[in-house]
């Protein structure tokens, strides 16, 4: 017996993109930390993060940085920093589903599937959106 | 006072040993990280459910390919469960920001519900049945799953052919997706002891495509990340030693399960998970003043 099966095409193009983008999304997270563990260019010093990191995140923003976290800004002003540049990874990981969805909704198999995909990738974008508001 | 180094370094060794017993014992990652890392480093559980959320999110781009090219993992469930889960996950990383940071005494309440969750999970997992090959009748498929056609197969090695399935009980399925997105993105949770009963038991899925589709439909709850991440919630310092922890410690993990009695490691982890939620509910407590300080 052979273990070949039919693999919706929906699929294989979800897992393809996956792929490529999460192993792009852990480089960028990774290289950048290990720069920041090593002492470059910190937006947050470790040496006095220690000191407030059991705190909530409001408290520990305005104890270590002087100001509240609203939004991306903190990262996207700050990307000569290699702690901020770490994030940049982190953003792709999570764009990585959506990124899949649009690849999968082109090979949907009809129009409902195609609409569905697309309404969870609008649901992504809306709630990256919400970060402002909320 | 321990050097900055000494906590990133605890992270690493200590989600290294989650990553080994994870594949083992069954138990996902996340849901033993965030009550444990919680009680045993001086982290904000803040940063903790950030963190939490992003290995959650991680482990399961790194496996879905895989399991999606083997026919494991169902794209068309996923397709109808994600609109659902996307928005309530996004809704539960608010939820939970918002209680540890706006109500006084906030992050307390957040471990004492934490804890709570954390012992509802054990009970399902002590209570639930797995059943390996669910009978699906043809009169059993509700009609939304008959419409948009959602089956499936796969080759299974240990009967040496295909297995092709069906599934039942869409419209209550996606009603209670919509909870567990709230819950895991709420508390940074992940939420395969929930996906995956609910698959298996509820919607007649075969256990091995529950697992995965599981997987799949965590990938759903990324945009929650964002919610961590405009909120500074997600520091490297957490976030890259417990990712390179767990991925490290899943591969090794996926070797030792060949080996090692699983069912042992099944219930020694369910004992942590029971400990851990009692210590959650015994430190929310204790914050909130109606315990004296024990632990």
């Amino acid at each position: 017996m052979t273990e070949k099966i039919d693999v919706d095409p929906m699929a294989l193009a979800f897992a393809k993109i996956m792929t490529i983008f999460t192993i792009i999304g852990i480089v960028l997270m990774v290289v950048p930390a290990i720069l920041y563990f090593m002492g470059q260019n910190q937006y947050i010093p470790l040496s006095k993060a220690m000191d407030y990191w059991h705190e909530s995140t409001v408290d520990f923003w305005k104890d270590v940085k002087g100001i509240t976290v609203h939004g991306y800004d903190w990262v996207f002003e700050n990307l000569q920093y290699t702690d901020c540049q770490s994030m940049i990874g982190v953003l792709l990981l999570m764009m990585t589903p959506l990124i899949s969805m649009l690849a999968a909704a082109a090979k949907a198999p009809n129009k409902t599937y195609a609409i569905l995909l697309l309404i969870a990738s609008a649901e992504f974008i809306l709630s990256i959106i919400l970060k402002g508001i909320f | 006072m321990a050097a900055w180094w000494f906590w990133p370094l605890f992270l690493f060794i200590f989600t290294l040993v989650i990553g080994i017993i994870s594949p083992v014992s069954g138990v996902g990652g996340g849901v033993l990280y965030v009550p444990l890392a919680t009680v045993l480093t001086p982290f904000s559980v803040d940063f903790i459910r950030g963190a939490g959320l992003v290995m959650a999110v991680v482990s399961a781009l790194s496996s879905v390919p895989y399991l999606l090219k083997k026919g494991l993992a169902n794209i068309r469930l996923y397709a109808v469960i994600a609109p659902i889960m996307v928005i309530t996950s996004v809704i539960g990383g608010i939820v939970g920001l918002w209680v540890s940071n706006a109500l006084p005494n906030g992050k307390y309440y957040v471990k004492l519900l934490l804890g709570v969750i954390i012992l509802l999970v054990f009970f399902i997992m002590i209570t639930s049945k797995r059943l390996e090959f669910p009978e699906v009748r043809d009169e059993d498929v509700d009609s939304w799953s008959r419409k948009l056609g959602i089956v499936g197969e796969w080759y299974e090695p240990s009967l040496d052919r295909i297995v092709q399935y069906k599934i039942k009980n869409l419209p209550v399925g996606m009603l209670m997706f919509g909870v567990i997105g709230f819950v895991a993105g709420m508390f940074g949770l992940g939420a395969g002891w929930a996906n995956v009963p609910l698959l298996n038991i509820v919607m007649g899925a075969p256990i091995k495509v529950a697992t995965a589709t599981s997987m799949l439909i965590i990938t759903a709850n990324a945009p929650a990340i964002g919610i961590y991440l405009a909120k500074g919630a997600i520091l490297p310092v957490v976030v890259v030693p417990s990712i390179l922890g767990i991925t490290i410690g899943a591969r090794i993990g996926a070797k030792v399960a060949e080996v090692i009695r699983p069912a042992f490691v099944r219930w020694l982890v369910i004992g942590v998970l029971f400990l851990a939620g009692v210590l959650n509910i015994i430190k929310g407590l204790e914050g909130l003043g109606y315990l004296p300080q024990i632990i």
